[in-house]
């Protein structure tokens, strides 16, 4: 069985060579995909993202990934990371307002909080419910690098506190998984979520 | 909040130096070894400086970059030269996660910080302080501590948060390399001035200087080099000794 994880490159992501080594640490056999058939050719979808929220969806958009991505991502276990897990929510602000693919019902809004932002650094997350993603990693730090976050209350799987702030560190709807932090930078945590994930069963 | 400890890497490519007083260069190894050893010994992150590149007015050198990288699975900021949007562009696909600029900035061009933050996003974009101390202000310098600005420490902190910087390094010409403690009232008044992450670097020396600037200035984050490079501590022996006084640092 092909077990083929393509990394989304849609211009503005800076990090794919980090996430690429990372998954290849973990086991994978990783693609790049830039356009709607290449996407057609991978089984498993991950979605990076550094920037704005509104530059991603321009870029999406211009590629003719969007619409392309909007049906693959529920279909196929997907896993968008940082602000790739944000464009999977319905509505952003960065920058404007701005249309997310929509799988979650949610909106992306800045982090506001007593401590510095962007949060930085190594935190805790706080699994709520156990998913094969996040087996063997309840007690885990992970590296988080943001400003902005998803406000969601239906699927939530695990909860970050920060300065007296609670956000959402990582999301899951059928197939769709996102997590706000950064597992290519968390050392063997990370690589173990990428293992989780390349793992994960497939329609 | 987990404090972070950050190993930094000032090269002279093809190898990592340590500047004393930001000059008299001794040569300390490889970047490849150096970054995977204080990976393994548990940094929360690497910073690779090409301390030279703005002085020799060159190329960033990307081949060494990419080395330093490529065995390491945490953060990877990577500063020194960066002149351009283009500059931060090529260095992310080098493999770094932030780019750290000061020169170009300070010198020619405030704006790059604005561009570059809009297109990578803040959390990428890393302003670096080479602060020196007068009577009663600390000056903004550059190329490695050589070039004086005019400009105002607290006055520049204010504006490169103002402009979308995501986070300062506070480096102190006159206490870097030194290994006499931190210019504690420098990241203070820094640490109090913008709402981002700030991170203290120059003059840890041994442990308690160390310990010292986090309880005082209350910095995100602690950039440490001499100390690893002269075998004074391992980070797994500075992350014990902080946690023994009540600091909270990711294991």
């Amino acid at each position: 069985m092909s077990n083929l994880v393509g990394v989304v490159d849609y211009g503005v992501a800076g990090n794919i060579p980090s996430i690429t080594k990372a998954l290849v640490t973990a086991g994978a056999d990783v693609t790049i995909v830039k356009n709607a058939a290449q996407l057609e050719q991978v089984d498993k979808i991950v979605l990076p993202g550094v920037g704005s929220f509104s530059d991603a969806m321009v870029e999406l958009q211009k590629s003719g990934l969007m619409t392309a991505l909007k049906e693959h991502v529920t279909i196929k276990p997907t896993l968008g990371i940082c602000l790739g897990m944000q464009i999977l929510a319905k509505v952003g602000f960065e920058y404007g307002e701005s249309e997310g693919l929509g799988v979650f019902n949610g909106e992306v809004r800045p982090v506001i909080c007593h401590g510095q932002v962007p949060h930085m650094g190594f935190n805790n997350i706080n699994v709520l419910n156990g998913t094969p993603l996040l087996n063997g990693l309840e007690n885990e730090a992970f590296y988080f690098m943001h400003s902005f976050e998803v406000v969601n209350y239906t699927d939530v799987i695990a909860l970050t506190d920060y300065c007296g702030h609670t956000f959402v560190s990582a999301i899951n709807k059928g197939m769709t998984y996102g997590v706000q932090f950064h597992p290519e930078k968390s050392r063997e945590a990370g690589i173990q979520l990428f293992r989780n994930f390349i793992a994960l069963e497939m329609n | 909040m987990k404090t972070r400890i950050i190993a930094k890497l000032d090269a002279k490519p093809p190898y990592i130096v340590k500047p004393v007083h930001f000059e008299g260069l001794r040569k300390i190894g490889r970047p490849d070894e150096l970054a995977e050893r204080y990976y393994m010994q548990g940094a929360d992150e690497i910073m690779y400086i090409d301390i030279v590149a703005s002085l020799y007015q060159r190329e960033i050198l990307y081949k060494h970059i990419e080395e330093a990288g490529k065995d390491i699975y945490i953060p990877f900021a990577v500063g020194g030269g960066v002149r351009s949007v283009e500059d931060f562009s090529k260095l992310f696909h080098s493999g770094a996660d932030k780019v750290v600029i000061n020169t170009h900035a300070v010198q020619n061009d405030p704006e790059i910080i604005s561009r570059a933050s809009r297109v990578f996003g803040a959390q990428a974009v890393v302003v670096n302080i080479e602060a020196k101390k007068w009577d009663n202000w600390w000056e903004c310098y550059t190329d490695c501590g050589r070039i004086r600005s005019g400009r105002n420490v607290l006055e520049w902190v204010e504006e490169v948060e103002k402009l979308g910087a995501g986070e300062i390094v506070v480096q102190s010409v006159d206490k870097d390399g030194r290994k006499r403690g931190f210019d504690i009232e420098l990241i203070k008044q820094v640490v109090e001035k913008v709402d981002i992450p700030v991170v203290a670097a120059s003059g840890a020396g041994k442990l308690e200087d160390i310990l010292d600037v986090i309880k005082k200035a209350k910095p995100n984050a602690v950039a440490v080099s001499s100390v690893l490079h002269y075998d004074i501590t391992t980070i797994g022996q500075l992350k014990a000794f902080l946690t023994e006084h009540g600091v909270e640092v990711a294991k």
